[in-house]
């Protein structure tokens, strides 16, 4: 083998030589040389006959140059030689002339005749010529281009896009040259422009460099559970464009002609699924597959909804849409509905099988609203359909309901008029305007008089016994019996049970052919003791059916048993308290424990399991000094106690002390009975505003912050039953006897447990003791006991008519022995008073000779009671023998007393 | 005499003058190449003895034939190169051929009106219509389109700036052999 090179002027010629020893015979002269060039690809291809030869030398010659270009060796093939030869340069840019002879070792033939591929260079082709010309290249290749000059006229240069080239002269009118690693084109291709020395065009050629298609993510789906339509993304940019350049699509061999060649996505339809798919993508650079395969159900893909309509209404609208295809009326469909209403964008679901319509609820009223849907299917979802095209409509405007009201009645006869107004916070534009009537028919009492209600709430309190409701389930679970007269349902109140004024009142109305509700309120508090009561509703004022009491969780009281005294009877002790506050109970008493206090523990002596029990005698103690607790307790468990003291005599100093004490009494009252005679109390001045008693339970005058005020119509007979506020004591008296016993009844507190006489009510400053200083000596002053428990510093110029365990101490009686704990708090310093023992004290010189102590013995003068009170003849634990003289004792001095009543 | 705004063509024609340029810069022509007149449009040699009408007719021929080679360079264009461009090359495009039929029709209007019948539709027969096969050519071709436009879009200007005088002369002198006819009855 040899390589030998040669340098001519402009060429660097490479000539290769093979040779292949079999014998030393010359070798004949290659004959029938044909040349068959292929101008697209730059190839020539040879074909000879070479006889017995293996190897051959082959000569390329540019013509006009005479250049020796390639010798190389040729395969035999049936006889005939042929070798294919690829030129840099396009074949037309010049004339090659060939030439091949055999080769045996170092002997040879000779050259066969010369065989010419005739260039564009031709004298004959006189006009300027470019090539190649249109060819489809890739990215990164090399293109050789040559020019040829028009006839008569001097080479100027080569230009890609606008960049001059270095140029090779291949003829004497052919340039070259070329562009290497190329870079993907326009749209429109690359420009090459040849021009003249003078600057004139002579022509150009336009090259397509770009790359194969590349498309990825084929997915086909099916939007008519029939056919198919498959979708693909077209990948980057091929840079080739125009109809003989583009890429072109096809989906199991069908053309896919409506393949968009504009954008990222193309997609393909076939008229039936068929579950494997194969896209093949090609241009004019190569070819590229993609496969799917898939079954339909897994692929369903709905379209989009059509001729969507509405049927607007003020809170909802009805959507309406159909589908264009009958599949779809037996597939289970879940759909979206977006909603846009002031730039305010939610989403509602739904689905149904066909589903073709939906309600919207919680729409505002008079708005305007956008809305489109979108379904896909329940049953192997796969995609989202369409949107569908938008659809505008404005909501109805909507007059509301009548709000939901309820009136409560407060004690003072105030009518509150309550209403729920949630909804009405969704107008936006709307005016709202609350009319409020009140009607008072006064004239027909058989409509509404909230009178008639207030009494006849009163009697229902004689007739109902409210029934205890324990919470769970997050509400207190409330049945009855249905009422024929509810001829419009029933509504459900509560309200805390201590609750004296404006207190928080809710409701529920429950329609008529329910009979039980779970009473919910997130207001509900632990220890808070709830009334709730059942009205019936119908054409008349609400009828009061049913009451109900609670606790959402029951705690422990949070006070003790107030006013605790101890008092020996005998040689018993008897420990006497008073009735812990609603308030503070928290839960339901369920009685009491006594303990003998040692000091350092508490020894239970009992438990007393009525919670009604106001007083315990502990019998069969000696002689000595004792200490005890009396601990209240419900379901919760017990308070943490109140305690009292006392040093127990022998029974003979006992009775000593005893008729000290009734004489004292008795002398007591002789003088008070003097000065009712001769110095009648002076009636206090009237005064203007609220000067209601601490917690009177009964206030007429009407509160100036009411919500409606009851205006009475002129021709309202004030005689009339209906109209007339019932007095308490004729409430009182009609109590007696019938009332359930229920010491926890929390509307006692508003409607009963109070005497009020029936004068009329005096405004009372607080410190009413130095006020009423000049009704000394008037035989008008008047006492007023309404039974109410206050603490020993809110009774102002009231005090105890007894004070038994002050008493001890006044009398000078014997000390008990001193205790290491403190004494009781200082309402228990009031020891022996109960509710039933004020007296409204308007002598503050006797106040003062009382040495301002609070169980002042003072003797007012004028004394009015209702009930008088004095130690409990009835008490079940008064002892037999000597309880016998107290008693008859106590009966005299009582009637004694009563007789002073005015 | 129709409704015609003359500035209203000159805006117009001054897009169309503007395109060949645009189409140039577009193929990265370099400004320093010359590229030789091939004339494409085929009409009669102008003269300064062509009347009013003979002049509009030379300008509406050549317009028509302006349009009709501009809708097959256009289609020729999306064919053989485009079909994936669709920016400002091709909204300027269009504006050309909505202005040039615009321009056609008060052209043909100024013609009825100066003859007073029918404007005769000139033949395109020996227009060579099809365009060239290769693509450099075709750009050439295209942009030799331009160029016609560009000329014959002056020529327009010039034509009918100068188009109020010659009409008024014409209507003088029509008169004038009028009033002589009816001197002579």
């Amino acid at each position: 083998m040899c390589i030998y090179i040669t340098l001519n002027y402009l060429f660097l010629t490479v000539c290769l030589c093979v040779h292949v020893f079999f014998f030393f015979s010359v070798p004949t002269v290659p004959q029938q040389v044909s040349l068959s060039p292929n101008l697209e690809t730059q190839q020539l291809t040879l074909s000879w006959l070479g006889g017995e030869s293996t190897t051959f030398d082959i000569m390329i010659l540019r013509t006009e140059l005479n250049e020796t270009t390639v010798s190389v060796t040729a395969d035999k093939i049936s006889g005939q030689h042929q070798w294919n030869w690829t030129s840099v340069e396009p074949l037309e840019c010049t004339s090659l002339s060939v030439q091949i002879r055999s080769r045996d070792g170092q002997t040879t033939s000779d050259w066969s005749d010369t065989h010419i591929l005739p260039g564009m260079d031709l004298p004959s082709n006189k006009d300027s010529q470019m090539f190649p010309q249109d060819r489809v290249v890739s990215v990164g290749t090399n293109t050789t281009f040559c020019c040829i000059v028009e006839e008569g006229l001097g080479f100027g240069s080569i230009r890609y896009r606008d960049l001059v080239m270095n140029v090779t002269r291949l003829s004497r009118r052919s340039y070259a040259m070329t562009q290497i690693n190329q870079g993907p084109s326009g749209v429109t291709g690359t420009n090459v422009f040849c021009s003249s020395d003078e600057k004139t065009l002579l022509n150009g050629a336009v090259v397509f460099v770009g790359y194969p298609p590349l498309p990825s993510d084929l997915v086909c789906e099916t939007h008519d559970l029939v056919s198919a339509v498959c979708q693909w993304n077209r990948g980057r940019d091929t840079h080739l464009y125009g109809k003989k350049r583009k890429t072109y699509y096809t989906l199991n061999g069908r053309d896919c002609t409506e393949a968009n060649q504009n954008q990222k996505w193309s997609a393909c339809s076939l008229a039936q699924w068929d579950g494997n798919f194969t896209l093949v993508a090609r241009n004019l650079l190569g070819q590229y597959s993609l496969t799917d395969s898939s079954e339909l159900s897994l692929r369903v893909r709905p379209v989009a909804p059509a001729n969507l309509t509405s049927v607007v209404r003020a809170w909802n609208a009805t959507l309406l849409w159909q589908w264009k295809h009958r599949g779809y009326d037996s597939l289970a469909l879940i759909c979206q509905v977006e909603l846009t209403s002031h730039w305010h964008t939610t989403t509602r679901t739904f689905s149904g099988v066909g589903l073709r319509s939906v309600i919207v609820l919680d729409l505002r009223p008079d708005e305007d609203y956008s809305i489109k849907v979108r379904c896909g299917v329940q049953q192997n979802f796969w995609n989202w359909g369409d949107w569908s095209g938008p659809l505008a409509f404005r909501t109805s405007i909507d007059i509301p309901d009548a709000p939901d009201v309820w009136m409560w009645i407060e004690r003072d006869n105030t009518g509150r008029l309550m209403w729920k107004v949630s909804i009405i916070i969704y107008y936006y534009y709307s005016i709202v305007v609350i009319i409020i009537i009140v009607l008072f028919v006064s004239r027909n009492r058989q409509r509404l008089n909230w009178f008639d209600l207030k009494k006849k709430k009163k009697k229902y309190k004689r007739l109902f016994k409210s029934k205890l409701t324990a919470y769970m389930d997050g509400g207190f679970p409330l049945s009855w019996q249905s009422d024929a007269n509810a001829s419009c349902g029933y509504v459900v109140e509560w309200h805390d049970a201590s609750c004296q004024q404006d207190c928080a009142v809710e409701w529920i109305k429950v329609a008529a052919e329910n009979t039980n509700i779970s009473a919910q309120s997130e207001n509900f508090q632990p220890g808070v003791r709830y009334t709730l009561s059942l009205y019936s509703c119908s054409s008349e004022v609400p009828q009061l059916l049913q009451r109900w009491e609670g606790y959402m969780e029951e705690l422990v009281p949070s006070s003790s048993v107030p006013h605790l005294s101890s008092n020996q009877q005998d040689s018993n002790i008897k420990l006497s308290w008073g009735e812990i506050p609603l308030v503070s109970r928290r839960g339901f008493l369920l009685g009491y424990h006594i303990y003998l206090n040692n000091g350092s523990q508490l020894m239970l002596l009992a438990n007393v399991s009525d919670p009604t029990s106001r007083s315990y005698t502990v019998k069969g103690l000696p002689v000595g000094s004792y200490k005890f607790t009396v601990k209240a307790y419900t379901s919760a468990g017990e308070d943490t106690g109140a305690t009292v003291s006392i040093s127990l005599e022998s029974y003979s100093r006992f009775l000593f002390n005893l008729v000290i004490v009734k004489c004292y009494n008795i002398l007591f009252s002789i003088v008070a009975r003097v000065k009712k005679a001769f110095y009648p109390d002076i009636p206090e001045p009237k005064l203007a505003g609220d000067w209601s008693r601490t917690q009177g339970p009964l206030d007429v005058k009407p509160s100036p912050h009411s919500m409606v005020h009851i205006v009475e119509e002129p021709e309202w007979d004030s005689s009339k039953e209906a109209l007339v506020v019932i007095p308490e004591e004729d409430e009182d008296e009609d109590e007696t006897g019938d009332e359930p016993v229920d010491t926890d009844e929390p509307t006692s507190l508003r409607y009963y447990n109070q005497v009020i006489d029936d004068r009329p009510i005096r405004p009372r400053f607080p410190d009413s003791s130095a006020s009423s200083a000049s009704s000394l000596d008037s035989a008008r002053t008047d006492v007023t006991y309404t039974g109410i428990q206050t603490s020993g510093n809110s009774l102002g110029g009231y005090r105890p008519q007894m004070q038994p365990g002050s008493l001890s101490q006044d009398m000078g009686l014997p000390a008990p022995q001193a205790f290491s704990e403190p004494q009781p708090t200082k309402g228990a310093s009031f020891g022996g008073y109960q509710p039933q023992c004020s007296w409204h004290l308007d002598s503050p010189v006797e106040a003062e000779e009382s040495g301002g102590l609070a169980p002042s013995l003072g003797s007012p003068t004028s004394v009015a009671s209702t009930q008088f009170l004095l130690p409990d003849s009835g008490s079940k634990e008064q002892p037999e023998g000597k309880g016998q003289g107290s008693s008859s004792a106590t009966t005299w001095f009582h009637n004694l007393l009563s007789s002073a009543k005015p | 005499m129709p409704n015609v705004n003359l500035s209203n063509h000159l805006i117009q024609t001054h897009l169309l003058i503007s395109s060949w340029s645009y189409n140039r810069k577009k193929e990265s022509l370099s400004p320093d190449l010359t590229v030789a007149d091939g004339r494409l449009v085929t009409v009669p040699p102008p003269s300064s003895q062509l009347d009013t009408r003979d002049k509009l007719w030379r300008l509406h021929s050549a317009l028509l034939q302006c349009r009709s080679l501009l809708e097959r360079a256009i289609t020729k264009e999306e064919e053989e190169l485009g079909g994936a461009e669709k920016g400002d090359y091709q909204s300027q495009r269009k504006t050309v051929r909505d202005r040039l039929s615009l321009l056609l029709a008060n052209t043909g209007e100024l013609l009825k009106a100066t003859d007073g019948t029918a404007v005769l539709t000139p033949s395109l027969e020996g227009l060579e219509i099809d365009g060239p096969t290769i693509l450099f050519e075709v750009k050439l071709w295209i942009y030799r389109i331009f160029k016609e436009l560009d000329y014959w879009t002056k020529t327009a200007i010039t034509t009918l700036q100068g188009l109020p005088s010659v009409t008024a002369k014409e209507r003088g002198r029509t008169t004038a052999v009028r009033r002589r006819r009816s001197t002579r009855r």
